[in-house]
This record gives structure tokens, C-alpha cells and sequence, in this order.
């Protein structure tokens, strides 16, 4: 009973990270209707960049955020101002802006091996053994600070979506860009700014990844995966669709440590995506985003 | 050329045949007539193995618009049941490359069945998934892979590199022709129509699960075979560089590079990236993804069917005009063709633009 009380504690957790890494991705799709390959190199990219702020500079992980999220959505947009602006996006295009973005991400691993080598790296602070007690059970604090962060990450994000100008700017732009451009919205800035957000996100979820995980110049692949499965189980409606996904994935990972060898955790989430793809091709909660 | 082409099925070439014919033999007596240097003879014989590859990558890639990141699944899974089967039974080295072909085509289908629904994008990032976790099973199930230190094949007697030459040239041939096939073909058409607009294909009676299937398992069977013949060719096997993302993106880059959608464009693809891998990688091993993501992004931007697209420019400027059949190439069905930079658009369908 312990050990059920442990895993659902670690798992709620680790879904706010989650849920974080799959918004940056989805926001893009959702928007521009372009897969972001980039996305693995972004959340690889923000975990180093936090690494050199802390390890050369002195500067604590979470108060790096503004720095990180900062760097990462001016890399977004130059991203697509110089590459993706010029690419046919929608079915159409889907492939070739997969296939480029998928070259800017071999080139930020590339960049990343030659800056730092492949080793192994993580962000070790004062704080990162310490533990605080939680519904009975022990849990880092790390683990905790990522948690609240992610939660007002997606909080802010909600309420820039929905209460702004801009994002609804944005969610208008998603409906209909034709018709955007006969309200008057400059449809080619928003998505430089939604390419931007989605970056943001990418880098912030590099920032959390890199205080609790190891990471090298590789990484990313997985967590691209993750984050596409939970677009897949949430939908892109809505901030709570990518939470409830998010819940899902991470607890359906960390309950199998229950009945499978640790070494294929990696492959639930897989694993969870062909049964929802054969089960409910619409996603979990009906919000249809295949096809 | 008119009495020949009696012989020939409607949709094929003459001198496309004629023209094949005429490499084969040159590539058939190559060693015969020239004393090629073991290296030449190894390189030539790998890049046999890997236009067979790639071809087998771009009949997903290129003629079903399925981008495909997770290949070395089926060339790790045939590389190593080859190895096995070397090692534990007495059948004869080609008959333990088709069994892990099968074996490999198989694989594919479990996974390619479910995956194959979703189409472009989604497809891509599944394969992603399905390439990690077989080489995550593959790593830690050391009594098959032999783990991180993998395993060695029994070296047969010295004439077998020469022999080697030809039967990657063999198996090359015949995956040149089925890639015509499956390409003119009445299979063909219905790929092509797939990749253009799956729901219209249905409406016509093109079933594109059953084709993509089809494709996917043949597609799986030759990538296999690929790696059962490369773990022949070294004699030794480990699983991260058999199942590793690196062998997936490598598929992809002679897709990509060489054109994707067309045989030729896939053949050259392979036998750039030797050559690139060969003295640009050698001499520079820390630049080698930065290459080919710069090589990426330079033939998205510039010139989407790649190296094949750069020949046809060439064939215009002389007056020369491809049929349709040439120019049907490209990454999505109708990308090729229409503007760039365009905003998304969303087509009304039947049922939305009745009132």
C-alpha cells in the first residue's frame, strides 16, 4: 500500500512536466500544423543551457527560467522567420517541414556534442538531495519545485490564451487564418510568436528535465515521444486535455515498474499510443487530432 | 528496342529495361576485368546493400508519403536472427538472410499495422517510438543481442567477401525491379493515390490499409535482409549500432538526399552517403549529424526531390522533358508542385459546406 501511495505521488509529479513538454509541441501543431521535430532539441538545448548558467555563472536553476525561456523563444523565432516561414505548411507540407526540422534538430545535437561532449551531465544543487514528507511518503524536493512550476506555467499560459488579445489572436489564427487576415490580424507575426511560446515551453521543460534527470546531447528523443503521446491521449483542445494526458502516460509509467522490468518504462508510452490508436483514434477525450 | 519491348508488361520501359540491363552487366563484370583493391571491392559491395535499403525505405517514404524513422528496427531484428541462425544452425548464409528478412517483414507488420492509420507527421513520430523501444529490448535482451558487447559471426573461408560482391549485386537487381513494379504498376497507381489523398483513394476503391500493409512488410523483409547481409559482410554485430536512431536517420538521409519518390533518387542517395561516410565522416567524425541535418535543411529549402530533382533541372536545360510518372516524386502528393509559404488550408468538406 505504500509503495501504490509512493508511485501515485511520483507520478502526479512527474506529470506536470509532462504536460509542460507536450503543450510546447502541441501549440505549434495546433497552430502552424507543423510537427516540431525541433522540439527534442529544444528540451535538450534548455537542460544544457541551464547546466552552463548554474555550473559557470552560479545561477540557480529556477531563477533561470526567465533567462532560458527568453533565450528559447527568441531561438523559435528566428527559427521560423529564417526556415519554416518559407515551407507550405498544412498536409500538404507536413512532411518537408518534418524532414527540416528534423535537420535543426541532428544540428543542435551536433552543436551540443561539440560544446559539452557526450557525456552525461546534471544540475546539482545544495537542495538536490533534500526530501520533504508528502501524504506519508518521501519526495525530493526538486521533484516538487518542478511540479509547482509546471503548474503555473500552464496556469499563466491558460490565462494568456484565453483572457489576452494576443491569444485569442492566436486561437483565432488556429480556427481560421483566412479569416484572420480579413479582422485584420497579422497572421505571419502570430505564428513567429506561437513558434516562439512553443520553443519557450520546450526550453522551460529542458530547465525542469535537467534538475531531475541526467541528460546528454541525445536526449530528447524521448521525451518528443512522450510528449507527442500525451497530444495524442489529450487532444489539443485545451490546457486540461494536455494535463489529463499527461496524468495518464506518467501514471501508466510509473504503476508498470509494478510488472515489467524497469529498462521498458521507456517503452510504455509506446506501447500506450498503439492501444489508444487502435482503441480511440479521436484520443482519449474525443478532441479529434489525427487526420 | 520495339521487338524487346514485346516481351516487356505495358507499363515498362524499354529503355528504362535496357538501361538496367546494361549496369548490371557492367557492375556484374567489374571484378572480373578490373583488379579492384579489397577497400573499393568492400565499399561497392556495401553500397549494393544500402541502395537495396533505401529503396526499400523510400517504397514507404516516397511512394506512400509514410516517413518512416524507426527502419533499423527491421534491420536490427533481420541483422541479428541472421547471426543466430548462423551460429546455432547449418543453413547455408543466404537462406539465413531471407529468413531474417521474413522474420524482420514480420515485425514490421505487428508494429505497422496499428501505426500505418495515422498518416504523415503522426506516422513519423510513432516510428520514432517503435525505433527506441525495439533498440531499448534489444540492448538489455543479451542472451539474443549479446548486450552492449554484441555478437561475432563465424568467418567462412576467404573467397567469401568476393562472393559476397555478387550477391549484394543480385539482391540489389531485384530490388531495383520490384521498386519498378510496385512504382508502374496498377500497385503503383493506388500508392500514388494513397499518398495524394488517402480518403479519395478510398472513394475509388484503393484500400490503403491493406496496400500500406503490403508495402510496409515487403519494405521490412528487404531492410532485414540488408541487415542480415551486413552482419555477414562485418561478422560482428552489437545492437546500438543495429537498432540505433543513427541506422534510421541514415535511411532517411539516401531517401531524402537522393529524391525522394524515385529510384534513382534513392540509389544515388546511397551511394552519396558512402561516399560521405566513407572521407568526409572518417576524417571528421564529430560533424557527421551537423552534415546531414545541414544536408537536410539545404535540400528541403532548396530542392525538395533532391539529388534526382538536380538531374531533371539538368534534363530541362537540354530540352528534355520527364514524363509525369518521373516528376511524381516528392515528399507530400501535391507538395511538389504547389507554392510555398502558403497559409494553412483547411478545405471545406462535403459535409461542413452543406448549409
Amino acid at each position: 500500500m505504500e509503495e501504490v501511495t509512493r508511485l501515485t505521488v511520483s507520478s502526479l509529479l512527474l506529470a506536470g512536466l509532462y504536460a509542460v513538454m507536450a503543450y510546447g509541441l502541441g501549440l505549434i501543431y495546433g497552430v502552424l500544423r507543423v510537427v516540431n521535430l525541433a522540439h527534442a532539441g529544444m528540451i535538450m538545448g534548455g537542460a544544457y543551457l541551464t547546466w552552463v548558467l548554474h555550473g559557470r555563472l552560479g545561477i540557480d536553476p529556477y531563477l533561470s527560467i526567465p533567462v532560458v525561456m527568453g533565450a528559447f523563444f527568441v531561438f523559435g523565432v528566428v527559427l521560423y522567420k529564417g526556415l519554416v516561414r518559407f515551407l507550405p505548411r498544412g498536409a500538404a507540407g507536413g512532411g518537408q517541414s518534418l524532414l527540416l526540422l528534423f535537420g535543426v534538430w541532428l544540428l543542435m545535437r551536433n552543436a551540443a556534442y561539440l560544446l559539452f561532449s557526450g557525456n552525461d551531465q546534471a544540475v546539482r544543487t545544495g537542495y538536490s538531495t533534500q526530501g520533504l514528507r508528502l501524504l506519508g511518503v518521501s519526495v525530493s524536493v526538486n521533484r516538487v519545485a518542478v511540479f509547482v512550476i509546471a503548474l503555473i506555467a500552464l496556469g499563466a499560459l491558460h490565462f494568456f490564451l484565453t483572457r489576452t488579445y494576443l491569444g485569442k489572436a492566436i486561437r483565432a489564427v488556429a480556427q481560421n487564418p483566412d479569416s484572420c487576415l480579413l479582422v485584420g490580424i497579422d497572421v505571419e507575426r502570430v505564428y513567429a510568436l506561437t513558434f516562439g511560446i512553443g520553443s519557450a515551453l520546450g526550453g522551460l521543460a529542458g530547465l525542469l528535465l535537467s534538475t531531475i534527470f541526467a541528460f546528454n546531447p541525445s536526449s530528447g528523443a524521448v521525451e518528443l515521444l512522450k510528449s507527442f503521446v500525451v497530444v495524442v491521449l489529450g487532444g489539443l483542445g485545451s490546457v486540461v486535455g494536455i494535463a489529463l494526458g499527461a496524468l495518464v502516460l506518467a501514471f501508466a509509467e510509473s504503476f508498470s515498474i509494478l510488472v515489467l522490468p524497469s529498462f521498458l518504462t521507456a517503452a510504455v508510452g509506446f506501447v500506450l499510443l498503439v492501444i489508444v490508436l487502435v482503441l480511440r483514434p479521436g484520443g482519449l477525450f474525443g478532441q479529434r487530432v489525427l487526420g | 528496342m520495339r521487338r524487346l519491348a514485346s516481351w516487356l508488361p505495358e507499363w515498362a520501359s524499354p529503355w528504362a529495361a535496357a538501361g538496367f540491363v546494361v549496369v548490371l552487366v557492367a557492375l556484374y563484370a567489374l571484378p572480373l576485368v578490373v583488379v579492384l583493391d579489397p577497400y573499393t571491392h568492400g565499399i561497392l559491395t556495401q553500397t549494393f546493400m544500402f541502395v537495396a535499403a533505401a529503396l526499400a525505405w523510400n517504397w514507404l517514404g516516397g511512394y506512400v508519403g509514410q516517413i518512416s524513422f524507426g527502419h533499423a528496427a527491421m534491420f536490427g531484428v533481420g541483422g541479428f536472427v541472421t547471426a543466430r541462425l548462423l551460429l546455432s544452425t547449418d543453413l547455408p548464409f543466404f537462406a539465413a538472410w531471407v529468413v531474417g528478412g521474413l522474420v524482420a517483414g514480420v515485425y514490421g507488420l505487428l508494429w505497422g499495422h496499428p501505426t500505418l492509420r495515422l498518416r504523415g507527421p503522426y506516422f513519423a513520430i510513432a516510428t520514432i517510438g517503435v525505433g527506441e523501444a525495439t533498440r531499448l529490448v534489444a540492448t538489455f535482451w543479451s542472451s539474443f543481442t549479446g548486450g552492449s558487447s554484441g555478437i561475432s559471426l563465424p568467418i567462412p573461408s576467404g573467397d567469401f567477401k568476393q562472393a559476397l560482391y555478387w550477391y549484394a549485386l543480385y539482391f540489389m537487381a531485384a530490388v531495383v525491379l520490384l521498386s519498378y513494379y510496385l512504382r508502374k504498376s496498377r500497385i503503383g497507381l493506388g500508392l500514388l493515390a494513397i499518398k495524394g489523398d488517402v480518403d479519395a483513394a478510398g472513394d475509388v476503391g484503393v484500400s490503403a490499409t491493406f496496400y500500406q500493409d503490403v508495402v510496409l512488410v515487403l519494405s521490412g523483409i528487404v531492410v532485414g535482409i540488408s541487415g542480415g547481409f551486413y552482419a555477414s559482410f562485418f561478422s560482428f554485430i552489437e545492437p546500438s549500432d543495429m537498432f540505433g536512431f543513427e541506422r534510421s536517420i541514415s535511411l532517411v538521409l539516401m531517401g531524402v538526399i537522393g529524391g525522394i519518390g524515385t529510384i534513382l533518387g534513392a540509389a544515388l542517395g546511397a551511394v552519396v552517403y558512402v561516399i560521405l561516410q566513407e572521407n568526409l565522416i572518417a576524417s571528421y567524425p564529430d560533424l557527421y549529424l551537423g552534415l546531414y541535418g545541414l544536408l537536410l535543411v539545404a535540400v528541403i529549402l532548396f530542392e525538395p526531390l533532391g539529388l534526382s530533382g538536380l538531374l531533371m533541372r539538368g534534363a530541362r536545360l537540354v530540352g528534355y522533358r520527364p514524363g509525369a510518372g518521373v516528376a511524381a516524386g516528392g515528399i507530400g502528393g501535391a507538395a511538389a508542385t504547389e507554392a510555398t509559404g502558403g497559409a494553412p488550408e483547411e478545405e471545406p468538406t462535403l459535409e461542413e459546406a452543406r448549409p
